[in-house]
């Protein structure tokens, strides 16, 4: 077995007093694609944000075996971990190709990054089609291939996605998974999935955490899961 | 015709002042949201510097080097060390630390070079005929090049901002601090340098706006009004928008001349009155000012 990319043990995080994300485990291996289920509040952006070093967490985050302690945002994108936030954070007053430049800010080889710009605009012609409009100006299906075209500008070997089907119409959500299906195959783009479309999700992943109340309640190999009850018991709580 | 030419070259030319304060304030409160009120402060110690130096015999010219380091260090080293810690515990401690940064610069500079007045040299030597004529009003080349400087600091952060990566970085900052940080943007640095910029752009205006202000002497209290007229500018204009400084600056500038020219018995006072009715109109009908992006909520 190859050494994962990503492996969190006893993660634990939260918003002041309140802990939302209780002692969870979990690995990405290199070029995997996992998903994490869970209802509303179970603390799948908690735990997203925390990989992404946007909080802080106490437990420990290796990443290719080193551990990472107090992160930071640009620290995480340095380790090759990129995240597409939940409400996708595009950079609004930014035009379309500004805010791809601005993703691409950590890397050396600024030859290409013009290279994997044009990339994107291929994979996603509309974004070519508004290259110079301010972002903001962006529908929401835009705004979320945006969101996935910036994170990738980084080069990322993992890239986090929190909730990209959220309030999209399901053609356009179809596309995305399309989409991120691909990189992950083209390009060995490790993914982790937080999704409330767990069977969207389903058809990608090759692993499943089970998220309840702030607690990893059950994982496994995506196809175990396919018939089983937990996944309704986890939405549904019955 | 003349008189209100004059006027206008008067008010144009403590506009550009007013201008480049406002920019200072505006570069500071694109990236960290926090109005730096210690900004002239910063400014007065290194036109001190300036002064000490030419006293030393070093051209005029030539302390404006150190003045524009140390105001960059300055100001860099405050964001760094004292405004950051500070901002993790209590956002609103941010102003407090300001206001000790006001009293504490200005405390420092008095005890270091006193507080009697000091005769600060012009940047442009000026004599009775040092002036152009047009339409029958004089414009002295001295306000020409206040007005030039402010074009060449316009257009050199334009330049900064549309060109460059730090540009590009500072931009993103100034949009959303969170999605700059995921992409990779070391957002204390870009804090860091920003609160830099605004130290180095401060030593300039200082150096060029003392002497020819009143009270046209480098003395303690010198820089207080200016930053009150900086600060209404960039109100004005919209505290996020370097356009929004510029025309602020500019039309505060002009505003305030004709009214002291037209309006002689309104008393001495007066400008500050303007500036602080300036101040509850924009903040009442249009508080993200002429130019400034919409979501001013977080001031």
């Amino acid at each position: 077995m190859t050494a994962p990319l990503l492996q969190a043990t006893g993660l634990s995080a939260g918003y002041g007093q309140a802990m939302v994300l209780r002692d969870v485990d979990i690995e990405v291996a290199p070029g995997q694609v996992a998903v994490v289920l869970g209802a509303n509040g179970a603390g799948k952006t908690t735990l997203m944000r925390a990989l992404a070093g946007l909080l802080p967490f106490s437990g420990e985050l290796l990443v290719d075996g080193r551990a990472v302690r107090n992160s930071r945002p640009d620290k995480m994108v340095g380790h090759g971990v990129s995240l597409v936030p939940q409400g996708r954070g595009t950079m609004s007053a930014l035009s379309v190709v500004d805010n791809l430049r601005a993703g691409a800010v950590s890397r050396r080889d600024k030859a290409v990054v013009e290279e994997d710009i044009e990339r994107w605009f291929t994979t996603f012609p509309r974004l070519a089609e508004r290259h110079a409009q301010p972002a903001g100006t962006l529908s929401g299906g835009e705004q979320q291939m945006l969101a996935i075209a910036r994170a990738l500008m980084s080069r990322p070997r993992l890239l986090l996605c929190d909730e990209i089907s959220l309030g999209l119409a399901p053609r356009i959500v179809q596309e995305l998974f399309e989409t991120i299906a691909q990189i992950n195959v083209e390009m060995g783009t490790a993914l982790l999935l937080v999704e409330q479309n767990a069977a969207l999700a389903m058809k990608i992943a090759s692993y499943v955490y089970l998220l309840e109340v702030g607690e990893v309640v059950e994982s496994g190999a995506a196809r175990d899961f396919e018939q089983s009850e937990s996944i309704r018991r986890v939405y549904l709580g019955y | 015709m003349d008189i209100f030419l004059t006027r206008l070259f008067a008010g144009m030319t403590a506009g550009s002042i007013y201008a480049m304060i406002a920019l200072t304030l505006v570069i500071v409160f694109r990236s960290s949201a926090t109005i730096n009120f210690a900004q002239g402060e910063f400014a007065l110690f290194t036109t001190y510097v300036s002064w000490w130096l030419t006293e030393r015999g070093w051209n005029i010219w030539v302390t404006l080097i150190p003045a524009v380091v140390i105001g960059f260090v300055l100001c860099a080293a405050a964001e760094r060390f004292l405004v950051r810690p500070v901002r993790r515990r209590d956002e609103a401690a941010v102003l407090i630390v300001g206001l000790a940064l006001f009293t504490g610069l200005n405390g420092l500079s008095g005890t270091i070079w006193g507080s009697d007045d000091k005769v600060y040299p012009r940047l442009v030597p000026v004599s009775v005929d040092s002036f152009l004529e047009i339409a029958g009003a004089r414009l002295f080349y001295d306000s020409l090049f206040v007005m030039g400087a402010l074009v060449v600091v316009v257009g050199g952060l334009t330049l900064l901002m549309s060109r460059t990566n730090l540009g590009l970085q500072m931009r993103a900052v100034a949009t959303n601090q969170e999605s700059a940080g995921l992409c990779g943007i070391k957002v204390g640095r870009v804090f860091m340098i920003s609160w830099g910029l605004a130290g180095a752009i401060g030593a300039v205006a200082a150096a060029i706006l003392v002497p020819i202000l009143p009270p046209g002497q480098l003395g303690l209290p010198g820089m207080f009004h200016m930053l009150i007229f900086g600060t209404v500018a960039a109100i004005l204009g919209g505290l996020d928008s370097i356009k929004g400084a510029v025309v602020g600056g500019l039309s505060l500038g002009v505003g305030l001349a004709m009214i002291n020219g037209y309006g002689s018995g309104l008393g001495g006072s007066i400008s500050l009155t303007v500036a602080l009715v300036v101040v509850v109109a924009v903040l009442g009908l249009r508080p993200s000012g002429l130019f400034g992006s919409k979501r001013l909520e977080r001031v």
